[in-house]
């Protein structure tokens, strides 16, 4: 029944993880609904990414239109309107990124439509869609069911499956843009790139990372001297940055870095999804937390629940002796 | 220049235990503690800093409980100008299609420049309320933003993306922004000027006082069920060191010395 | 006139001042920070030049340890001058978010520590522990303190007092959840409004009680109830006046000996600011096998850990050697084998000197409580 239209994201003329996770997702739902399954891109110069997307095996729908030239929250908006007049799909997924959330919510209010934002799994059970998400700091997850609607709208969170494969070659299919002037009201200025500061933490080898639980700058220098000790470089949680103890260009998370070192400390990091999401990439994780429900401890490999400021100290000393 | 600021009372269970209740529906909220919502406290901070800037008001709107006036006395200490707090038991809060409703219900009919929230909340994190509620305004928005600066007729949004990346923006006046935590450093309300900010006026409002019509925004209205909530099976691989603080730091070193990891 | 319209030479009595410098001159800050509090007493006459002075960092490093006020031949309180600086800027907003969140913590919880009331008493967890009611009549009221409640470090001297009390068989109970901040650190901080409101309110519930008397785990909340709170009904202790006075008729003695070398710290809102100088060390000698050592600054001279004054919550800019550092370095050198102290504070700064110095194999900060705790069990 109907059809599942799964909408990709891209960024400066390159297709970003969550079109591909999203593709994790989606067939799973596809069959259990026996939808069929669509995804959709929009944009300007979209025949590689086309080409790339259809490798999934679903067909890909494209708004190519030098109108779309630059992300525009309200163009996409006005053409995703547009095609759920047309293609009446009975679920329209989203990436709740930057991107989804800034025209999802609105577009649901448009089209009166129900919405679950970053959902993390997707079921149909019982003539019911079903989304799995998480409150409370990820320490609980909610269930919510979609009432009967023409049109079902969906953010998936990043990173929350690994992309799979791609599998069989899809269809392209051009769609005309419903869109075609420019808006005066909202406007795309331009892109700024992150500074760059003296290390590239999506480089190092060994990352020391802090969260909340540093608690103020001046214990820092514990950290630091352990850094040293294993010649690691230091990262930190958006709590980190935010409070000025961790040079922004160091956060991880979504709305930092994505990083894949050979070894993460985690320190007084309680692992929020958005930060999870830049460091799962590490190949072993160590977690030091006094909160025994912190999630980051889900993604660790080893874990110390206690405080840090009676780890942290004892653990340089012995590994100074150690390796000295 | 005209602002609203919506804010939003939460829990804070960074450190706590949440536990849910038998109604498999909420979580046991007597050990938590409250208080504005993080990205909402930048919100505050940031229309404050535009009307010392630009001059004008600012409104706060918040749809929460009786305790929650002690974060509304505090944004007014910090230098909004007048409140109102909606509380009607009809709202499905659950949905926050419904709660931008309610919201537009308490501006809608008053002329504005901006309108600020935070970009998410803390404890249910859909990241869709401040977007719905410019649609529901008929306004423009840019969520996630990360520097503001007014212009003649326009404001500029710096929005925050993915890896650091800034996308600026401009919107025509009027326009709803999210705001994203680290945009400035909120200030302290020392309690002087909470209590002189009593003289403030904080309405406490229900949606009949709004003529938003309860059947709108309530649970039939709402297109989504919140079916259950339960405390998700850890799915750690992780093995937990054990011991006194320093016995654990010596058997990670070792196992991290040994394991080649250092 | 009412107290809002002092002008600042009025509220803190300027004029008395005669610039003989006996406040910068014992002030331990000196050493490491830029801090001359003469200076301000000198400069603060001059209204206009408030505000320049307020935005001096150094009005910061103050820890309020009195050493100033307890030497000042006027009687003056040149600490409380810089005090009413940081209230201006703390009435600006402009306050470091640690400051920041400390304050509105207080207001909100109750503590400074940004934790829940309602786990105020997550300590008491499987203790046999009595509680007080509202209304109920008891001898020893114990007033818990904020820190003590909630830091880890420092819970052991509640938990400590519980068995210590028990063993006595007197009558007591802690207070409950609702026991609020004493203020100590919201006064110097400088958050006068804060201030008031827990003055009013905490003399309200307290008064509350049908008590003998209300015996306070921390020197802050002792001091601070017994200069600021002067409508509080029921008399003030600090604990090692109760202990002393159970060890003293006999109502408590240890179990075995402990054969160490123990130097006593004064706290300076015990000692200095709280007179109570010979308790804690009657206590600590009572103690079988105890060779109570004494460092050369002791009592009213003695150096203060910086533990006080909000620097919890603000660093120094000083990069210059930390008092706690110095004043376990002097430990170290009189050979003592523990640094005992009566007060949160000066065991969570001292210990952490210690460590940092890397002493932790030769020598133990402890407090009072810990010691005498680990000799009544069996």
């Amino acid at each position: 029944m109907g059809k599942i239209l799964v909408l990709a994201e891209h960024r400066q003329g390159v297709l970003r993880d969550i079109s591909y996770e999203m593709m994790a997702i989606a067939p799973k739902l596809a069959e259990e609904m026996g939808a069929e399954l669509e995804t959709l891109l929009i944009g300007s110069g979209m025949d590689e990414m086309a080409k790339e997307l259809s490798g999934y095996g679903a067909k890909v729908n494209v708004i190519d239109d030098p109108v779309f030239e630059n992300f525009n929250a309200e163009k996409y908006q006005k053409a995703l309107s547009a095609l759920i007049d047309n293609m009446k799909p009975a679920v329209l997924i989203a990436p709740h990124t930057a991107q989804g959330v800034d025209f999802m919510p609105s577009l649901a209010v448009e089209k009166k439509l129900p919405l679950v934002a970053e959902a993390i799994d997707l079921t149909y059970e019982d003539s019911t869609l079903k989304a799995t998400r998480t409150m409370y700091s990820g320490k609980v997850n909610a269930t919510v069911a979609f009432k009967p609607a023409d049109t079902c709208l969906v953010t998936i969170r990043e990173g929350a499956v690994e992309a799979p494969e791609p599998a069989a070659a899809g269809d392209v299919e051009k769609i005309e843009s419903p869109l075609k002037e420019d808006l005066s009201y909202r406007q795309f200025v331009e892109y700024i790139e992150a500074e760059v500061g003296d290390v590239d933490i999506t480089q190092s080898e060994i990352l020391v990372a802090v969260g909340r639980g540093l608690k103020e700058d001046k214990n820092l220098p514990d950290i630091e001297e352990l850094a040293m000790a294993i010649k690691a470089d230091i990262a930190g949680s958006r709590a980190a940055t935010d409070a000025g103890w961790i040079p922004h260009d160091r956060q991880v998370g979504t709305s930092g870095k994505t990083v894949k070192p050979k070894l993460y400390l985690a320190l007084g990091i309680s692992g929020a999804f958005q930060h999870v999401a830049g460091m799962k990439g590490a190949k072993t994780v160590v977690a030091v937390n006094k909160d025994p429900e912190a999630p980051i401890f889900n993604v660790a490999d080893y874990a110390i629940v206690d405080d840090m400021f009676k780890v942290v100290p004892a653990l340089k000393e012995k590994l100074k002796e150690m390796k000295g | 220049m005209k602002s609203f600021v919506c804010i939003k009372y939460v829990p804070d269970t960074s450190e706590a235990e949440v536990k849910v209740n038998s109604d498999g529906k909420t979580v046991d909220d007597s050990k938590f503690s409250y208080d504005i919502n993080d990205a909402d406290n930048y919100a505050v901070e940031e229309s404050v800093l535009i009307k010392e800037d630009k001059g004008g008001e600012v409104d706060v709107v918040s749809i929460g409980p009786k305790q929650s006036e002690v974060m509304i006395r505090m944004a007014l200490a910090k230098g909004c100008d007048r409140a109102t707090r909606i509380e009607d038991e009809r709202i499905a809060n659950h949905d926050p299609l419904m709660v931008a409703r309610v919201l537009a219900g308490a501006i809608k009919d008053q002329e504005f420049d901006l309108v600020f929230t935070g970009c998410w909340a803390e404890d249910d994190g859909h990241m869709s309320t401040g977007v719905a509620l410019a649609e529901e305004l008929g306004v423009n928005h840019a969520s996630m933003v990360k520097k503001v600066e007014v212009l003649d007729g326009k404001v500029r949004a710096h929005r925050e993306l993915e890896g650091g990346l800034i996308e600026v923006v401009e919107l025509e006046l009027p326009a709803v922004l999210t705001i994203q935590t680290g945009i400035n450093e909120p200030r302290y309300a020392p309690i002087r000027g909470i209590r002189q900010a009593q003289k403030k006026e904080l309405n406490v409002l229900n949606l009949d006082d709004l003529g938003v019509d309860p059947s709108e925004v309530n649970l039939d209205a709402s297109g989504v069920i919140l079916e259950s909530l339960y405390i998700p099976e850890i799915e750690s691989a992780a093995e937990f060191i054990e011991g006194e603080p320093e016995e654990k730091a010596e058997k990670l070193a070792s196992i991290l010395v040994k394991g080649g990891l250092v | 006139m009412s107290i809002e319209n002092q002008t600042f030479t009025e509220k803190y009595d300027l004029l008395g001042c005669i610039q003989c410098g006996r406040c910068t001159g014992g002030c331990p800050v000196t050493v490491r920070a830029e801090l001359n509090v003469r200076h301000f007493v000198d400069q603060a006459y001059d209204e206009g030049k408030l505000d320049e002075l307020a935005r001096l960092a150094e009005i910061w490093d103050c820890t309020a340890c009195h050493t100033c006020a307890v030497r000042c031949p006027k009687g003056l309180k040149p600490l409380e001058v810089l005090i009413g600086l940081r209230s201006m800027i703390v009435e600006s907003g402009k306050v470091e978010p640690t400051v920041r969140d400390a304050l509105q913590s207080v207001l909100l919880e109750g503590n400074p520590w940004e934790k829940a009331r309602a786990a105020r008493t997550d300590w008491m967890e499987g203790l046999d522990v009595k509680v007080a009611e509202e209304g109920q009549e008891v001898e020893n009221l114990i007033f818990t303190c904020c820190t003590i409640a909630y830091d880890p470090r420092v819970q052991v001297v509640a938990k400590n007092m519980v068995k210590l009390l028990n063993q006595a068989g007197i009558d007591y109970a802690f207070l409950p959840e609702d026991e609020s901040c004493c203020g100590s650190e919201v006064f110097t901080i400088g958050e006068e409004g804060l201030f008031e409101m827990l003055v009013e309110d905490n003399t309200e519930y307290l008064n509350n009680f049908n008590a003998g008397r209300i015996v306070t785990l921390s020197p802050h909340c002792y001091t601070t109830y017994k200069t600021h709170f002067p409508d509080i009904r029921i008399p003030l202790y600090h604990y090692t006046q109760l202990l002393d006075e159970l060890v003293q008729e006999g109502s408590l003695s240890w179990k075995g000996e402990l054969q160490k070398k123990i130097v006593y710290h004064d706290p300076c809102y015990l000692g200095k600011q709280g007179g109570i100088y010979d308790e804690p060390r009657r206590l600590l000698k009572s103690i079988p096998g105890v060779e109570l050592l004494e460092f050369d600054r002791r009592r009213e001279r003695s150096l203060c850990c910086e533990g006080g004054g909000g620097k919890m919550w603000i660093e120094s800019q000083s990069t210059e050697e930390r008092l706690a550092d110095t004043r376990i370095k002097d430990a170290r050198e009189l050979g003592a084998d523990i640094v005992a102290a009566a007060c949160p504070f000066c065991v969570l700064t001292l210990e952490d000197a210690m460590k940092g110095l890397g002493y932790e194999e030769e020598m133990r900060v402890a407090e009072i409580t810990e010691l005498l705790g680990e000799l009544i069990e069996a």
